[in-house]
């Protein structure tokens, strides 16, 4: 079943009481709240994803996200993450308690899921291969695997990108886009049809919202792709868009350092980035308009032969 | 390509090493991937010989100058563990 399917009733009835068991990706979850911001951002963006009785099926994570007890609940209220009944976080203020319950969620994986090299890096894929897009924050990167993802690229993951460690294929995690300032109002002109939630102020990344992945993302989240290609983007105002191509060694380099498990898995995470920059063009790309960019990146995927 | 504890990917003119005994990734650029190389390949020679030979593989004069540069080439391999000392 889906949770779209379950009523707004349901669904803060279970989170409060045994729980909402939750597939995304590979990973299922079970998650507590008794907070109206939880239930509403599950409601609001994860509609499509499975849901099952958590009595009946098992759960790689389980996290809670409630009020801390104490004072805090009724002055400057507060949210708290709880992982496997561990604080990995402090409190944050209880407005951002649902950008708090997707960074957990983040840090669940990319701490635990170690079959995967686990990079930094949003991806999304058509014709069967992925654009992995790493890049320092504030470079657009978000903003550009969103615009992506609404003109028909599959979302496999706005943050993280797991390549599988004996496959070397690309594991989707299509869950919400995380949209920081300004790059919110970008992607609802971009799309006026979006679906973007409410938006947290005063995050320690400023203003943050989520946009609902796309149905066909989610449909589609066990199906896993070749990588193509590693892009680094950077929105410059006034740019020509431009793809150049970059130093591989260079590449892998900043992929080494941009992925949360590489020294954890020694040389095996060597062995597969080694693999993964052997599999793909590595590019640096300058744009300005977000059309445009699309265009260049339909171009790219339309000369890959097709498999 | 494995050497010992270490483990070398290269691409082009450039190459990563890692080196499984400090858990340590490094990065060559041309000129070191190119000194690495021609250590591996002449492991005899001495460091006027390595620097010659490292002018006449990149096509460039073997002056002093250059000598010099491939001296401090040399000491970063081996301070970063790549190259061990006879």
């Amino acid at each position: 079943m889906k949770l779209l399917q379950m009523t707004p009733a349901d669904l803060r009835k279970q989170l409060a009481g045994p729980g909402v068991w939750l597939r995304t990706g590979p990973f299922s979850m079970r998650l507590h709240s008794r907070l109206p911001a939880i239930a509403a951002g599950l409601a609001d963006l994860y509609g499509q994803f499975e849901v099952r009785s958590p009595r009946e099926a098992f759960a790689d994570f389980h996290v809670t996200v409630n009020s801390p007890s104490g004072i805090r609940r009724w002055v400057k209220p507060q949210a708290q993450f709880s992982f496997d009944g561990q604080q990995p976080f402090k409190p944050l203020p209880r407005d951002q308690a649902f950008p708090m319950l997707e960074w957990g969620l983040n840090w669940c994986v990319s701490t635990q899921a170690h079959q995967y090299l686990i990079i930094h890096a949003a991806v999304v894929e058509k014709n069967g291969r992925a654009v992995v897009l790493p890049a320092p924050p504030g470079s657009g990167k978000s903003t550009l695997a969103a615009a992506l993802a609404l003109s028909g690229w599959r979302l496999l993951s706005d943050e993280l990108t797991l390549i599988d460690r004996k496959t070397g294929n690309i594991q989707p995690l299509p869950r919400p886009v995380s949209l920081k300032n300004q790059s919110i109002q970008v992607i609802r002109q971009f799309d006026p049809e979006v679906f973007i939630n409410r938006a947290s102020h005063d995050t320690v990344k400023g203003t943050v919202a989520h946009m609902r992945p796309p149905r066909e993302s989610v449909l589609r989240q066990h199906e896993p792709a070749r990588p193509g290609w590693v892009i680094f983007p950077k929105w410059e105002a006034h740019a020509t868009t431009r793809l150049s191509p970059r130093s591989r060694a260079q590449t892998f380099i900043f992929l080494a350092q941009n992925a949360f498990n590489y020294s954890h898995l020694g040389a095996d995470g060597f062995r597969v980035a080694a693999n993964l920059i052997d599999q793909v063009g590595c590019y640096d790309f300058r744009y300005s308009s977000l059309p445009e960019a699309i265009a260049a990146f339909d171009t790219l995927a339309s000369d890959t032969p097709q498999d | 390509m494995p050497y010992g504890n270490l483990l070398l990917k290269s691409w082009g003119d450039e190459a990563v090493v890692f080196d499984a005994a400090s858990g340590d990734t490094h990065y060559l650029k041309p000129l070191t991937f190119a000194l690495y190389q021609t250590c591996r390949e002449h492991p005899g020679f001495t460091a006027a010989q390595l620097a010659t030979t490292l002018a006449q593989r990149l096509n460039v004069a073997d002056t002093p100058q250059f000598h010099e540069l491939a001296d401090e080439v040399f000491a970063q391999l081996h301070q970063i563990g790549l190259l061990q000392s006879p």
